[in-house]
């Protein structure tokens, strides 16, 4: 930390006396490099760290630059409040480019966000009120009482401070709250939604990121040229900007400045082979790629872990803590509820055609362990889908928490206290295991952003009592010795337990769980059992889809059996084996013909507890779903 | 009447060679899930090569048009190559790839045909045929049916032949080919260089009707690829709809906006296809959790 602090301090005193060493044209150069840097920062934080495709980004720097070129010269404003209203129509235009973001990824999004570009580039270069393709010149000199900014050299140290204070908040904005939900809606928008992240407000808010860091560059770029063109603001250069963040690697902003700065130096520098040095952007770039998609910022991680690799000796100390029980609840409250948490009235679902659900009801009350079994391809991962919001039923209702739920997104069921887990794991990958925890557990919702652009120590007094929750949570589930590793890297059952985690950490009153015990060995799957019922004595109800049939007749108190879409028996485990239905659909599968019936725990069956209610304090209070 | 009738002919003309443009796109993005964004760029150095063989060399132009063919198809072909590592794992990089490859294919027209650009004569000498009072360039009949031979021709090749029958499987599940024994590498190869082919019989056609110069290829693929989009991604039939429509809105955008008619291309484009983001033919994909 302290060295971190020395070598920060050194760099900014270098930054500071780097103009007594340049000539005249240099520090032109490098003014033009930091706006570059700026620029980048605004791209690293769609694409990177968002994983949203942004080619728009030459816009939103020419927007910035042309709307305070004309609000100078034609209608006589300051450059100031000139620049104030650039940087409100260039966040204006990202919420506009971002529109098509909610329907549309990746590469549709490439493709949608460049149009847009050609065609902001086709306007400036046509309109009269841009000048056309001679562009504006006699842009006013930006004042600073004081400062003399016609010299470049003092413009520079304008220049330094805009930067630093840019790539200060976009870190900011990064390693917290609203950062760390953007990665995790770019690792797995689906899983994030489930997790309360508001995804179409978290695209627009990366969109509206990118378009704030481009205005600034455009509205400093302004002040430094006094001139604009259409040329600065063409695709040609919008692909370089592209090899700069690609080059210094997308998913830091400090390596975005890196690539900008280092790539603006060395375009100058090869300003006489401009095309060799395209040449070479593109093959860098390519390179870069295929050998090292992290770019230059993620080098030392890289090398690091090879040497590691290489060294053979991982001292691997790691272990699985056992998990500490939830406090039971006993004292239950009388039942608010008049009805069950969960009800499922006659749903249905196609699939162009396929019948993937077929007049299905379900109804389960509070404090319940439900097991749903089934024939593969019988419709259970589909009525997950259709509870938690991710399909919408084609007929029927599902009522959640004594709302009609039927078309309800997923982080709307989130917040009002539903959470699951994936068949085939959808952790977030490039999170380590605490930020996984870390995004569940923050409930608030995405408005509060508010707090990024007015009151900082707010976010900063929320994180840490976030990081206190989640330390404590990891110790509940043993994982405190992984919490800093990347999910991928860890054995399948210690996957496994961090989505149940996860999804625990949401505070929820449902727990959907989706084959919680595939892959598991025998003690992992006795872990699980004493896991969900300690959730469900906590009082958060557990659904869970199961092919391991002992597990499922010690564990659960009703038994759900699905055929072909639809429901074919319910009643208690004993009851369901029984059923001739159930044993005409599982006819030549022998899971049911040898089921132990106690299963493996001491205690097997704890006896159905419907009196239970969920605490109605840890029952997340939730406003009118926003769409 | 007469005058949408005139627009309509002029858009149709081009909207083949988008056409083209796109069907090549969707070739490649439908067997290998890649959205070739130097896709472009390679119709732009095809266009170049049959104009250097028509015009250098002198060779007929269908023979210029054809070696075009062939040096993009060994472009595609070393593409493919260097992005193999990516393929099937990581969409948003191959798509940065390739636009690196973009960039470096711009940088090398640059080099070998220099700055400025060339207009190329038509090989057609006809006078312009009237229909009804409609004047149509018999060149532009010429590209439409050059267009439509490559469609039908693709359409065979995909249902007819035992490699474009394996290109189908590969596109569908890549593991279950490679199970049954079709070397997907292979037959992505040829997928990328079929398609680069065909960027290089679009960029050879538009020659004589466009300016042709180092940014042709942006002009051509981004209408290109929004007309795949507008069709429907990776669909063949859908590739044809969206090109026509791209290229007739083109055309009445130019004819009403004038200078503006790329960004009322664009505008109605992003508006389309916010309405419906499959495009016209294009299979919902359905997310599985």
């Amino acid at each position: 930390m302290k060295l971190r602090i020395g070598s920060l301090g050194a760099l900014a005193v270098a930054l500071w006396i780097l103009p007594y060493g340049l000539g005249s044209y240099s520090i032109h150069v490098v003014n033009i490099a930091v706006i570059y840097a700026l620029l980048a920062i605004g791209m690293g934080l769609a694409m990177g760290v968002s994983g949203q495709i942004n080619l728009a980004q030459v816009a939103f720097f020419g927007v910035g630059a042309y709307t305070l070129a004309i609000l100078t010269t034609h209608s006589g404003y300051g450059f100031w409040a000139a620049a104030v209203l650039a940087l409100l129509a260039t966040t204006a235009t990202g919420l506009l480019v971002g529109i098509p973001a909610l329907r549309m990824q990746s590469h549709y999004l490439g493709i949608v966000t460049l149009g847009l570009a050609l065609g902001f580039i086709n306007w400036i270069t046509n309109a009269s009120i841009s000048g056309g393709a001679d562009g504006i010149s006699g842009i006013p000199l930006p004042t600073l009482p004081g400062i003399d900014l016609s010299s470049e050299y003092l413009y520079y140290y304008l220049e330094l401070v805009v930067c630093a204070l840019g790539l200060g908040f976009g870190l900011f904005v990064v390693r917290t709250s609203l950062g760390r939900r953007l990665r995790a809606m770019r690792d797995d928008s689906l899983a994030a939604g489930a997790m309360g992240a508001e995804i179409p407000l978290l695209r627009m808010t990366a969109f509206v990121l990118a378009g704030l860091y481009g205005g600034l560059a455009g509205v400093l770029y302004a002040g430094l040229i006094r001139y604009v063109a259409p040329e600065t603001f063409s695709i040609a250069n919008m692909f370089i900007l592209l090899a700069m963040v690609i080059i210094g690697g997308r998913r830091s902003l400090v390596g975005c400045v890196v690539g900008a700065v280092g790539l603006t130096l060395i375009r100058e520098w090869l300003s006489d082979f401009s095309t060799y040095a395209q040449l070479g952007y593109g093959v860098v770039v390519v390179l870069m790629v295929v050998f090292a998609p992290t770019g230059l910022a993620g080098i030392p991680s890289r090398a690091l872990e090879f040497v590691r690799r290489r060294g053979g000796r991982a001292v691997n100390r790691a272990e699985l803590r056992p998990f500490q029980p939830y406090e039971p609840v006993t004292a239950l409250e009388s039942s608010s509820l008049d009805e069950p948490l969960l009800e499922i009235r006659s749903v249905t679902k196609d699939f162009r055609g396929l019948r993937a659900l077929d007049d299905v009801s379900l109804t389960v009350a509070a404090g319940e362990i439900r097991g749903i079994v089934g024939p593969n391809g019988s419709g259970k991962t589909t009525l997950f889908n259709v509870i938690s919001g991710f399909y919408r039923a084609s007929s029927g209702k599902v009522r959640f928490a004594g709302r009609d739920t039927t078309t309800t997104r997923p982080y709307t069921l989130s917040l009002l206290g539903l959470a699951r887990t994936f068949q085939n794991l959808r952790l977030f990958r490039q999170l380590t295991v605490r930020e996984n925890i870390l995004v569940a557990l923050d409930r608030t919702r995405t408005h509060t952003v508010w707090q990024y652009a007015l009151w900082q120590p707010g976010v900063i007094r929320r994180e840490r009592r976030l990081r206190r929750q989640a330390q404590k949570l990891l110790e509940r589930f043993g994982l405190t010795d992984f919490a800093d590793a990347a999910p991928g890297s860890l054995p399948y059952g210690i996957q496994r337990r961090i989505e149940i985690a996860r999804a625990m950490a949401t505070q929820p009153r449902l727990l959907l769980l989706d084959e919680p015990a595939a892959g598991l060995n025998g003690e992992e799957v006795q872990q699980l059992a004493d896991i969900v019922r300690s959730i469900r004595d906590r009082g958060t109800t557990v659904v869970l889809i199961e092919h391991n049939m002992g597990l499922v007749m010690s564990l659960c108190e009703r038994v759900t059996v699905l055929s072909s879409g639809g429901v074919i028996a319910e009643g208690t485990p004993a009851e369901v084996v029984a059923a001739p239905a159930v044993i005409e659909a599982y006819l030549g599968d022998s899971a049911m013909a040898d089921v132990p019936l106690p299963g493996p725990g001491p205690n097997p069956d704890p006896g159905p507890n419907p009196g239970s209610d969920p605490d109605p304090t840890s029952a997340p209070a939730s406003k009118e779903a926003t769409r | 009447m007469q005058e949408t009738l005139q627009t309509l002919v002029g858009g149709l003309s081009l909207g083949a060679v988008y056409a083209l443009v796109a069907m090549g796109f969707s070739l490649v993005y439908r067997t290998m899930g890649l959205v070739n964004f130097a896709h472009a760029d390679i119709a732009m150095i095809g266009a170049y090569a049959a104009s250097t063989f028509y015009l250098t060399s002198k060779l007929p132009f269908a023979v210029a048009m054809l070696v075009a063919i062939v040096v993009t198809g060994a472009i595609g072909l070393v593409i493919e190559r260097v992005l193999r590592p990516l393929e099937n794992k990581d969409f948003d990089l191959m798509l940065i790839g390739t636009i690196g490859f973009g960039i470096v294919l711009q940088a090398v027209a640059i080099l070998i045909w220099g700055t400025t650009g060339r207009a190329v004569p038509s090989p057609v000498r006809a006078a312009p045929l009237d229909l009804f009072g409609v004047r149509v360039r018999t060149y532009d009949l010429l590209v439409m049916g050059v267009a439509a031979l490559a469609v039908i021709g693709l359409a065979w090749f995909l249902a007819r032949t035992k490699r474009g029958a394996a290109m189908q499987a590969v596109a569908m599940d890549h593991e279950a080919a490679t199970a049954v024994g079709i070397d997907v590498g292979r037959s992505n190869a040829l997928a990328f260089s079929i398609g680069a082919g065909l960027a290089a019989l679009a960029g050879g056609l538009v020659g004589p009707m466009l300016y042709v110069d180092a940014s042709l290829g942006g002009a051509l693929g981004i209408k290109g690829f929004a007309a795949a989009m507008l069709g429907g991604f990776g669909s063949i039939p859908g590739a044809v709809v969206g090109g026509l429509a791209i290229g007739v809105l083109d055309s009445y955008a130019a004819g009403h906006f004038q200078g503006y008619s790329v960004l009322v291309t664009f505008l109605v484009f992003t508006v389309a296809i916010m309405i419906r983001p499959t495009g016209v033919f294009g299979e919902r994909t359905v997310s599985r959790a």
